[in-house]
């Protein structure tokens, strides 16, 4: 597959801080790639480096063949960006707005069809201070894509939205990679990258923890768990199970992380019965991305 | 220059839909105008005196109220809210949204003028100037020195509040110390000097000689101290300007 950005040893610091060093990856044509990180971990700083608002310290960028810091205009027809938690001007009416930015493009817009897909029909002669979070972005985002870009980058594009309103930005984004973008977004919520990603990064402390599909991070990585409930075991004795890496328990509720699931549960079962301890609500989980970064934020605190 | 222009009128929309500002720029000067009149005018000083004394005044203030918050007000909390920030992701060359504001300010600032201009000339009689073409040019003066100088001045503020602040702090200074409501006659020494820091000061000399005493030529210096304060503003503004907050 073709990339559209390659990105290597990406470094940024601001001041003392090292918000971003030795960032690689590359992002294919056509995918929905998410950047997922905790806040604070150089999300944001490594999109506007991207986009070309910020110079990174060192390390390169190509997205589409260009340099985005010195080819900013350039860069800027080809692609499309949906700031984090941005507004336009609080008096200007939707309509008013898509017009005006509609005016900043010399190729064609697809305001028509945008107007369409995104509902927008009923709030054109809305002002934009009077919508809702979820309009907000339906329109920042409608006026990120007038233009066709090639990539359109999202940062946090559901943030604030109740989750209704969430996964209708999803089948919208979805829908907008079928019409020909590239999707990079980052988020904190594990849930959007889990559904709507094809591929993500984990960003911690600016540094690139993993990359690759969301099934792909979770089987590679410490994320699988059988969960039960019992009144009677401790801690302690299930620690020493093989194949156990990890145990979250609380009150009754046991969630243990384990390399073999099927081996840890059989000592599970064979401990449990021959002291005639009962065991409710056994199963297998397929642990999501949620732990998988609880996992990494632990490891940080602790290393 | 289409871009420029429909942002200009998109702007200038936005200006009307705010009532606050538009009874700032418009009505505030009139009612002020017509309180003084109702003291001074017709007892001690005729009635085109007085229009010839205040009228010029008030629309040198009104290039005050213009650039200050029409133009640097609006500006910062654009920068605060992200909307500049926005325009940088776009082909739009950041120069046309400095030409788009600086034409949208110009058209506001020129009908705040006629409308004081009208208003003098119906209430008290107020003559049209004298030396209308050196007025025109005192007026353009006056804008190219004050636009940049408070696009500077508010590209400082870290916020919106921070900058209206200093908007309102210079307004106020100079609407008292540079002559536009007491004549600076009556002040004591001091104060005086102090008004020829400002550079309202000029503006209203300038305008008040053009519309009845002088043509533009005799008033150099003034030209001269504005157009410096225009050149080194514009130097600061273009150094220190910033697309977003952060």
């Amino acid at each position: 597959m073709e990339a559209v950005i390659t990105v290597e040893n990406l470094t940024k610091s601001f001041g003392a801080t090292q918000a971003v060093r030795g960032v690689s990856f590359s992002v294919r044509k056509g995918e929905i790639f998410g950047i997922i990180g905790p806040n604070g971990a150089g999300k944001t700083t490594t999109l506007e480096m991207i986009e070309g608002i910020l110079k990174p310290d060192d390390g390169t960028i190509d997205v589409l063949g260009l340099v985005p810091s010195k080819q900013l205009n350039a860069l800027n027809r080809r692609i499309g960006v949906q700031f984090q938690s941005t507004s336009i001007q609080k008096k200007m009416k939707v309509k008013e707005a898509l017009n005006l930015f509609s005016s900043f493009y010399k190729q064609e817009t697809q305001v028509e069809s945008l107007i369409e897909l995104l509902g927008l029909e009923e709030k054109l002669n809305v002002v934009f201070e009077d919508l809702s979070g979820g309009w907000k972005q339906r329109v920042t985002l409608a006026l990120a894509t007038l233009h066709q870009p090639e990539i359109l980058f999202l940062d946090e594009p559901s943030m604030g939205l109740d989750p209704h309103a969430r996964r209708e930005m999803w089948t919208l984004i979805r829908t907008l990679r079928e019409l020909g973008s590239t999707i990079v977004l980052t988020t904190h919520y594990m849930e959007e990258a889990e559904k709507l990603c094809d591929r993500v990064a984990m960003i911690y402390s600016g540094e690139i923890r993993a990359l690759g599909t969301p099934s792909h991070l979770l089987n590679e990585h410490i994320a699988h768990c059988i969960t039960f409930q019992s009144d009677h075991l401790n801690k302690e004795d299930l620690l020493s199970f093989p194949g156990v890496l990890k145990i979250e328990q609380n009150d009754a509720d046991f969630r243990i992380f384990s390399d073999d699931q099927q081996l840890t549960a059989y000592h599970v079962f064979q401990y449990c019965h021959d002291k005639s301890i009962q065991l409710f609500n056994f199963s297998f989980e397929r642990g999501s991305l949620d732990d998988l970064f609880v996992h990494y934020l632990e490891e940080e605190q602790i290393g | 220059m289409t871009t420029i222009v429909k942002l200009a009128q998109m702007e200038t929309r936005m200006f009307f839909r705010d009532r606050l500002s538009v009874f700032w720029t418009f009505l505030f000067p009139v009612v002020m105008i017509w309180l003084f009149g109702s003291m001074f005018a017709g007892n001690e000083v005729s009635d085109t005196a007085f229009a010839q004394m205040f009228v010029p005044a008030w629309i040198g203030v009104n290039i005050v109220t213009t650039s200050f918050f029409t133009l640097g007000t609006v500006l910062a909390s654009y920068r605060e809210t992200g909307v500049l920030r926005r325009y940088q992701s776009t082909p739009l060359q950041p120069w046309k949204i400095l030409a788009a504001h600086t034409f949208q300010g110009t058209v506001i600032f020129s009908i705040s003028a006629i409308l004081l201009m009208v208003f003098g000339m119906l209430m008290y009689d107020l003559t049209i100037p004298e030396y209308w073409g050196s007025t025109l040019i005192a007026l353009l003066v006056s804008i190219i020195a004050f636009f940049p100088f408070a696009l500077f001045l508010t590209s400082l503020a870290k916020n919106t509040q921070a900058a209206a602040a200093i908007s309102s702090l210079f307004l106020n200074l100079m609407i008292f110390l540079s002559g536009a409501t007491f004549p600076l006659d009556m002040m004591p020494q001091v104060l005086q000097y102090v008004a020829k820091i400002l550079p309202l000061y000029y503006v209203i000399e300038m305008l008040r000689g053009t519309w009845s005493e002088a043509p533009i030529t005799e008033y150099g210096l003034d030209v001269g101290i504005l157009l410096g304060i225009g050149i080194i503003s514009v130097f600061l503004a273009s150094r220190f300007f910033r697309w977003s907050g952060k």
